[in-house]
C-alpha cells in the first residue's frame, strides 16, 4: 500500500482530426479526491478512458495502484471501480439484479443491500432500470462502481444533467467514499463541484494540463485573487474611458464590469473617484474572491462554459 | 459464472413479452397460414376456362367428358363472362369455339400453368375424337404429381417447415444478434462490461447459449404444431436435427456478429442486415425452389450458407436421410461459420 494510487507520464492520444490528449502527466495520492476540471472537449474523458483501459494511448506510461495494463489487466479491473459518462443497462433489469450480476464478476464484493442503502435506492431496488429518474440511474451507476469494494474509483462527469438536489446527494456519496479511504478520480466541468469535492485538481484545456494544485492554492496563486464587480441595470456600457481614468484593465461582461486586483481595499477609493469623474451609472459594487472560473479565464483567456 | 450470465440473459429476455411472443409465434403463424392455403396434397389443380358454344354439339359433350376424365378442372362461362375474366388476367388458358373446332388462348404471364393445361386439353381432344369415331382410345401415359426427393411427405407444409426453421436462424442471427450487438455498443453497455474482470468469452458464450436454447425451443414448437395440425413427422433422427440446427445457429450468429462490426448505428445496421437477408431468403429456397432460375444463379446460391443448410435439413427432416450424404453442404455451412467467426473477431469492437 505504498506509492501513488495513479501515476501518468507523457500520455498522448491523437484522433484523425484532433489531438485529444497532448502530453499529460498526473499523480494522484492514495485516499485523495482528485478532479480533472475543464470545458467540454478538453480531453478529460479521453484521458480517463485511456486510464480505464477502454481506449489505447499513442504514447505514455500509466501505473494504477502500482500495476500496469500490459501485465496486470485483470487485477486492475478487479481493484478499481468505474462510472462511465453514461451507463447503459438493460431496460428491464432492476437495481438489485444489476448489483447482484455485476458483483458476481468480482472476486471480492460488497453486499447488494448495503450498496442500495449507500445510494438511497432501497425503495427502487426492484423497479426496472428504465423507470428510474436520471438521478436514480446515476446513483445506481455509482453503486455499480463500488460493487467490488474498490481502492480506486473513477467517476466521469458524475453529476452532468442532474438537478441541484440530485447533485448534492451525489456529492454526499463521493464524500462518503473518501471517508472510507478510497481514492476518487473524477472529471467535471462544474467549478463549484470541483471546489466542493476535490482535494486536488488538474485543470485541462485542449488536451493539456494547464495547472495543478488544491482549489485554494490555484486561486491564491493568481496574481490578482480578488475581483471587484460593478453591476448595471441592463447591458454594461463601454468601460474604455473609465479604465483610462482608473489606470487598470476593466473587463466587460454582459451586465457588469470586472476589475481584478491583489488588494481590493486600496482599489476601492480610487475606483469610486474614477466612477464619479466619468459619471458611470453603476448600481452596485461587489467584492469577491476569485474562483476556479477566474483561474481558467486567466490562464486561457476563455471561459469554462464556452 | 457462465451459468449466471446465461440465466440472466434468459430472465431479461423473458421480460420482453411482446418480443418473445412474436419470436415464438411468427414462424408458427407462417406455417399455419401458408400450410393451409396450399394444403392440397396433389399439387395445384390445372384449370381451364371454357367458353360456352351457342348450341352444345355431341363433339362438345365428348370433349367435356374426356377433360373430366383427365381431371382437368373446367369452368364453363358465357362469352362475355369469359372475356371479362380473361382481361382481369385471372385465366391461364381459355378454350373457345372456332369454326367447326376449337382454339386455345394461353396467358403469356402464366405460361407454366397454361402450357400444362394445353397439353391436357389436346390429350382430351384426341380421346374425344377416338370415342366419337368408335376407334380405340389412344393410350395415355399416366401422370403423377409429387415433390422431388421427398419420398414420404409430399405436402407443401412439410416442405415449408424446414424452410421456416432455417429462416428463423437467419433472422435470429442477422437481426436479433447483430442488432443487439450494435445497440449494446452504441449505448455503451459493452464498455461497462469491458471495465469489469468478466472474461469476454463468458459474456459471448452466454449469449450464444441463450440463442441456441431459444432456437431449439422455437423449433420444438414449430415441429409440434406441424405434427398436430398437418401431421408432419420428423423422418430422420432428432440427434441429426439437433446437430444441423446447432451448426446453423453457430453459422448465422457468427454472420450476425461479423456484420455488426461494420455498422456504428442501429439504423446503419438495419440497412446492411436487410441487404443480406432478403437475397438470402428469396434465393435459398425457403418458400419455393429455384428450379426455373438460370443455372449460374443456382450454382451461386448453392455456395451461400442457407441453401445447403436447408437441403441437409430437409433431407433429414423430410426424407429421413442421414447426414453422411451431405458432407459437402455441411462443409460449406461450416466454412461460412468459421469465416464469419474470424471476420467477427477482426471487426468486433467493444466500444
Amino acid at each position: 500500500m505504498s506509492g501513488p494510487a495513479l501515476r501518468i507520464r507523457g500520455l498522448r492520444k491523437a484522433f484523425p482530426k484532433v489531438i485529444a490528449v497532448d502530453g499529460v502527466d498526473l499523480e494522484v495520492a492514495r485516499g485523495e479526491v482528485f478532479g480533472l476540471l475543464g470545458p467540454n472537449g478538453a480531453g478529460k474523458t479521453t484521458t480517463l478512458e485511456i486510464i480505464e483501459g477502454l481506449t489505447s494511448a499513442d504514447a505514455g506510461e500509466i501505473e494504477i495502484l502500482g500495476l500496469t495494463w500490459e501485465r496486470n489487466g485483470q487485477e486492475i479491473r478487479a481493484r478499481f471501480g468505474v462510472q462511465l459518462q453514461s451507463t447503459s443497462l438493460f431496460n428491464k433489469i432492476t437495481p438489485r439484479e444489476a448489483l447482484d450480476l455485476y458483483g458476481s464478476y468480482y472476486p471480492k464484493r460488497r453486499g447488494t443491500q448495503e450498496l442500495l442503502e449507500l445510494v438511497q435506492l432501497e425503495e427502487k431496488a426492484d423497479a426496472f432500470h428504465v423507470t428510474l429518474s436520471g438521478g436514480q440511474q446515476q446513483r445506481l451507476a455509482l453503486a455499480l462502481a463500488l460493487v467490488n469494494d474498490p481502492e480506486l474509483v473513477f467517476l466521469d462527469e458524475p453529476t452532468t444533467g442532474l438537478d441541484p438536489q440530485a447533485r448534492r446527494s451525489l456529492w454526499d456519496v463521493v464524500r462518503r467514499m473518501k471517508g472510507e479511504g478510497r481514492t476518487v478520480v473524477l472529471t467535471t466541468h462544474y467549478m463549484d463541484e470541483a471546489e466542493a469535492l476535490c482535494d486536488r485538481l488538474a485543470i485541462m484545456d485542449r488536451g493539456q494540463v494547464i495547472a495543478t494544485g488544491t482549489p485554494a492554492s490555484l486561486i491564491s496563486d493568481l496574481a490578482m485573487p480578488s475581483v471587484v464587480e460593478l453591476t448595471f441595470e441592463g447591458t454594461a456600457p463601454d468601460p474604455a474611458a473609465f479604465a483610462t481614468r482608473l489606470g487598470q484593465v476593466v473587463e466587460q461582461r454582459s451586465d457588469l464590469w470586472e476589475i481584478r486586483t491583489p488588494d481590493p481595499k486600496a482599489l476601492l477609493p480610487r475606483l469610486l473617484e474614477a466612477a464619479e469623474a466619468v459619471a458611470v451609472p453603476f448600481q452596485q459594487v461587489h467584492i469577491r474572491r476569485a474562483t476556479l472560473e477566474d483561474v481558467f479565464l486567466t490562464r486561457t483567456g476563455r471561459s469554462l462554459r464556452e | 459464472m457462465l451459468w449466471r450470465q446465461f440465466a440472466m440473459e434468459w430472465r431479461l429476455y423473458s421480460r420482453d413479452r411482446v418480443a418473445m411472443f412474436w419470436t415464438m409465434a411468427f414462424p408458427v403463424l407462417l406455417l399455419l397460414g401458408f400450410g393451409t392455403i396450399f394444403r392440397d396434397n396433389s399439387g395445384p389443380k390445372l384449370s381451364l376456362v371454357r367458353v360456352q358454344s351457342a348450341v352444345a354439339s355431341p363433339q362438345d359433350e365428348a370433349l367435356d367428358r374426356a377433360m373430366t376424365d383427365l381431371q382437368l378442372k373446367v369452368q364453363t362461362l358465357s362469352k362475355a363472362e369469359a372475356e371479362a375474366r380473361w382481361s382481369r388476367g385471372e385465366t391461364a388458358a381459355q378454350l373457345e369455339p372456332a369454326g367447326d373446332g376449337y382454339r386455345l388462348r394461353l396467358n403469356s404471364y402464366l405460361m407454366a400453368q397454361a402450357g400444362a393445361t394445353a397439353g391436357l386439353v389436346n390429350q382430351a381432344w384426341l380421346v374425344a375424337q377416338a370415342r366419337l369415331s368408335g376407334a380405340p382410345e389412344p393410350q395415355r401415359i399416366p401422370l403423377q404429381v409429387e415433390s422431388p426427393g421427398h419420398k414420404r411427405s409430399t405436402n407443401y407444409a412439410s416442405f415449408l417447415l424446414p424452410g421456416l426453421l432455417g429462416l428463423n436462424l437467419v433472422s435470429m442471427g442477422l437481426f436479433a444478434v447483430g442488432m443487439t450487438n450494435v445497440t449494446y455498443r452504441e449505448k455503451g453497455k459493452f464498455r461497462r462490461l469491458a471495465v469489469t474482470p468478466l472474461p469476454k468469452w463468458i459474456f459471448l458464450l452466454g449469449q450464444v447459449l441463450h440463442r441456441l436454447t431459444l432456437t431449439v425451443a422455437q423449433a420444438a414448437l414449430l415441429i409440434l404444431v406441424g405434427r398436430l395440425v398437418f401431421g408432419i413427422q420428423n423422418q430422420g433422427s432428432f440427434l441429426d436435427l439437433l446437430l444441423i440446427m446447432t451448426l446453423g445457429t453457430g453459422c448465422f450468429m457468427a454472420i450476425g456478429f461479423a456484420l455488426s462490426g461494420f455498422a456504428d448505428t442501429v439504423e446503419g445496421y438495419g440497412a446492411i442486415a436487410n441487404l443480406v437477408f432478403f437475397p438470402l431468403m428469396l434465393l435459398s429456397g425457403v418458400y419455393f425452389t429455384l428450379d426455373s432460375a438460370p443455372g449460374w444463379l443456382q450454382q451461386a446460391v448453392a455456395l451461400l450458407p442457407l441453401a445447403p443448410f436447408l437441403r441437409a435439413l430437409r433431407a433429414v427432416f423430410n426424407d429421413g436421410a442421414s447426414l453422411a450424404g451431405h458432407g459437402l453442404g455441411l462443409t460449406i455451412v461450416a466454412a461460412w461459420a468459421l469465416g464469419a467467426f474470424l471476420l467477427a473477431l477482426r471487426r468486433f469492437r467493444w466500444a
